[in-house]
């Protein structure tokens, strides 16, 4: 079988669903980034997928250039504020950091 | 079945299984060598969809730059020789949720994405897409590209802020 | 070689039109440098900051007759948008005050030189995302606001509750951009452009499947709607208003949430409704997906959870925390009508929330570093014992809760008449009715600042003349607002209409 869009979004859209199951189901924080960085890739497939049968359209393609670029800042701060919160709880569990009451 | 079938079976199996044991595994130091193999399986996809310039990207930036950050950030914040390293879950309750959410999800967008009509066209013969990435930033996406900076330049002055350990 | 004249030339022509973003950028390197040169002047980068805002305001009066689409189509500047990046502008500039006198921040941490800073970088990315017109630069823009205010939310990182706020609200909100960008991608894919009018265009010419479009839409609403704390993508405001320094808390409370409800019409208005040829107040919603449905549901969520959360709350940060998610959906019950009064009643009830909310705050924070806590029960009194504030406090409080003659009441009035005269009286039954269930937790505040503990709460709390100015330049304007409005819904009107035509 010809390999199509189809073939990728399917890849895509499973990629997606394992990293929104890894952010809702995980406890640590590291983790949680880890199941972002999945749904990011994810999207940027579909990106990619659809810049290529769309005819070459390189919009897509600048589209997954930008979302690379935004991860890593992303990521640079999210593991800074992480580290904040390892100095004041000894822990990154974000269940279990939780000084502020309903 | 030839070459690039193959290329692409292989690929797929290798993002979606270790993305699959990123998301499982209870030892996060496998989770974060699993997303190496995932981030490189992606790198691969994107050869086939003849985005070479994107491949490197994904290969350099996510491989050589998030990932690495990433086993920082799970060295500084896990007593990797206790027994802390193995990351827990939630409740089961709440598991049971997040997979049922989860099959739901992945169930709707394989319907999406297998049922829907894209706007789809032949693409033209392409040797290298970094020649048309780089025309497109310096002029159509100039102004994000401009914007890109600033926020690099954010992240960094707020990331060394906070990460700072004294005054 | 390409002939690159016409792109020149249409690249001087967008520089002259993104001159207020442009001074914003030297402000932020200018502080920058100043921050580094003069180490012992604590407050250097926030005086540049000022004087920084104050020329981009100068410089965005000049603009008010600049319209267009600039950077091939990236941003457009049009009215709309300057009335957006004047509300930014002014809470920004107020925040910037409050910082100055903010207890809390000068107790927590000795440096105050990134504050500053990255004030002015929230800002710029808030300037960005009122324009922004390509689901790129959408996330770019969102991307800009979201990391300084990550930061900024944590910034006394001493403070335990402080450095929860800010993971909390790094991690919820790169999540939730992250969906958000899965959802570009599905629009993306559906209609092979990036750019919001030409999606608009695709969108209808041809016919797409709804479950898809629904699919990308929701997505990109959780995008949208976790920066204005729409329900159900607000569980993270609580924590994050109640941990962060007030000062941050009052930016987040408005200009964050401006700069959010403008990109989010601008989204529907260009890439969910039609006509694009000219202006016209009537939007049509292309396809058959309901988006006014669903917007509704998405208001009466939020203001109903918002409101009734808020009844149980002990502490003023997190029940304003609560106010703020039932204030976002009285506006989005305008966003829903989807149309250009709707729009126009959203500007006006910026315009009154800014001035009331921040007001608010502010004497949350005075009151807060006077007698060191934020508990309802603090308040005890306290129109005895400061009698400005305590008046200050009930004006903010009235006006908050939209009765007469305060400039809340203006506010909601639009909003009530724009869902009203677009046939969603149900709604607006619903709107009136949280309306009623606010005035109970806002009025519980006024009765113990005047009814309870009159006898043991003697002390007199005093504050320099100088603060006292700045809450009368909050105070005096929401009364004024409320009585002479007719300046205020003329520059609404001028502004409503949202550039949709390429």
């Amino acid at each position: 079988m010809e390999i199509g869009l189809s073939h990728y979004l399917i890849i895509s859209a499973l990629l997606f669903s394992l990293g929104l199951y890894g952010v809702i189901s995980r406890k640590h924080a590291v983790m949680v980034l880890m199941g972002l960085e999945l749904i990011l890739n994810a999207a940027n497939i579909n990106f990619v997928a659809f810049a290529r049968f769309g005819g070459m359209n390189m919009d897509g393609q600048v589209a997954a250039v930008f979302v690379i670029i935004l991860a890593a800042a992303e990521a640079a701060v999210a593991l800074a504020i992480l580290l904040n919160i390892y100095q004041h709880f000894k822990h990154v569990n974000l269940d279990e950091v939780d000084q502020m009451k309903e | 079945m030839d070459l690039t079938t193959l290329a692409f079976y292989f690929f797929a199996a290798l993002t979606l299984g270790f993305g699959a044991v990123v998301v499982m595994s209870r030892n996060i130091l496998h989770a974060a060598f699993s997303l190496l193999f995932t981030f490189f399986g992606i790198a691969g996809l994107y050869v086939l969809l003849f985005a070479d310039f994107l491949a490197i990207t994904q290969i350099m930036i996510y491989i050589g730059g998030i990932l690495i950050l990433i086993i920082f950030g799970v060295m500084l914040t896990t007593h990797i020789t206790g027994v802390d390293v193995k990351s827990g879950r939630t409740g089961s309750i709440q598991l049971g949720g997040a997979v049922l959410v989860t099959l739901a999800l992945a169930a709707t967008l394989i319907i999406i994405a297998t049922g829907t009509a894209w706007n789809e066209s032949p693409a033209p013969e392409v040797t290298s897409t970094a020649e048309l990435i780089g025309t497109s930033l310096l002029t159509r996406y100039l102004l994000a590209f401009e914007a890109a900076s600033m926020l690099l330049l954010i992240a960094i002055v707020g990331a060394a802020f906070i990460a700072r350990k004294k005054n | 070689m390409t002939d690159i004249t016409p792109f020149t030339t249409h690249l001087l022509q967008s520089m002259q039109a993104f001159v207020p973003e442009t001074a914003l950028i030297v402000t932020f390197l200018l502080a920058l440098a100043a921050d580094l040169i003069w180490k012992k002047q604590r407050h250097i980068s926030g005086y540049m900051a000022l004087a920084g805002f104050i020329v981009t305001g100068f410089l965005l009066v000049q603009q008010q007759s600049v319209t267009g689409i600039t950077f091939s189509g990236m941003l457009v500047i049009d009215h709309f948008g300057i009335f957006i990046k004047w509300v930014i502008l002014l809470s920004a500039m107020l925040v910037v005050l409050f910082s100055f006198i903010s207890g809390e921040l000068h107790q927590a941490y000795t440096r105050l030189g990134e504050y500053y800073i990255l004030i002015v970088g929230m800002v710029f990315g808030m300037f960005l995302l009122t324009g922004a017109s390509n689901l790129v630069m959408i996330y770019l823009a969102i991307e800009t606001m979201s990391i300084s205010s990550y930061i900024l939310s944590g910034y006394t990182k001493f403070v335990r509750r402080a450095s929860e706020a800010s993971m909390k609200y790094v991690i919820y909100g790169a999540v939730s951009s992250g969906v958000m960008v899965y959802g570009f991608s599905l629009l993306f894919g559906l209609t092979g452009s990036l750019q919001l009018h030409d999606i608009g265009a695709y969108l209808q010419q041809h016919s797409v499947d709804n479950l898809t479009l629904l699919m990308a839409g929701i997505m990109i609403l959780a995008g949208f709607g976790y920066k204005i704390s729409a329900v159900p993508f607000h569980y993270w405001t609580p924590d994050v208003y109640e941990g962060a320094p007030v000062t941050i808390t009052a930016l987040l409370s408005v200009a964050s949430k401006a700069a959010g409800f403008a990109a989010m019409l601008r989204f529907f208005r260009l890439a969910f409704t039609a006509p694009f040829t000219a202006v016209d107040a009537d939007w049509t919603v292309i396809g058959s997906i309901d988006w006014h449905f669903v917007l509704a549901v998405l208001a009466v969520l939020t203001m109903t959870l918002g409101n009734l959360v808020a009844l149980w709350q002990s502490n003023m940060k997190r029940m304003l925390a609560y106010s703020s998610i039932a204030h976002a959906g009285y506006m989005l019950m305008a966003v829903a009508v989807l149309n250009d009064t709707g729009v126009a009643a959203i500007l006006i009830y910026f315009f009154t929330y800014m001035i009331m909310n921040l007001g608010a705050f502010l004497i949350v924070q005075l009151v807060a570093d006077k007698t060191g806590s934020e508990d309802l029960e603090a308040y005890s009194g306290l129109g005895y014992r400061s009698p400005l504030i305590g008046v200050a406090l009930t004006v903010f409080l009235i006006s908050l809760t939209g009765l007469p003659p305060t400039a809340g009441f203006i506010g909601k009035l639009y909003v009530f008449t724009s869902v009203i005269s677009a046939g969603y009286v149900w709604l607006a039954i619903v709107g009136v009715l949280n309306s009623v269930v606010s005035l109970y937790y806002y009025v519980r505040v006024i009765r113990n600042m005047y009814l309870r503990d009159v006898e043991s709460q003697g002390s007199k709390i005093t504050f320099t003349p100088a603060v006292l100015a700045l809450v009368l330049l909050l105070a005096v304007p929401t009364l004024i607002l409320g009585i002479w409005f007719g300046p205020l819904v003329d520059w609404a009107n001028l502004s409503m209409a949202i550039t949709a035509f390429h």
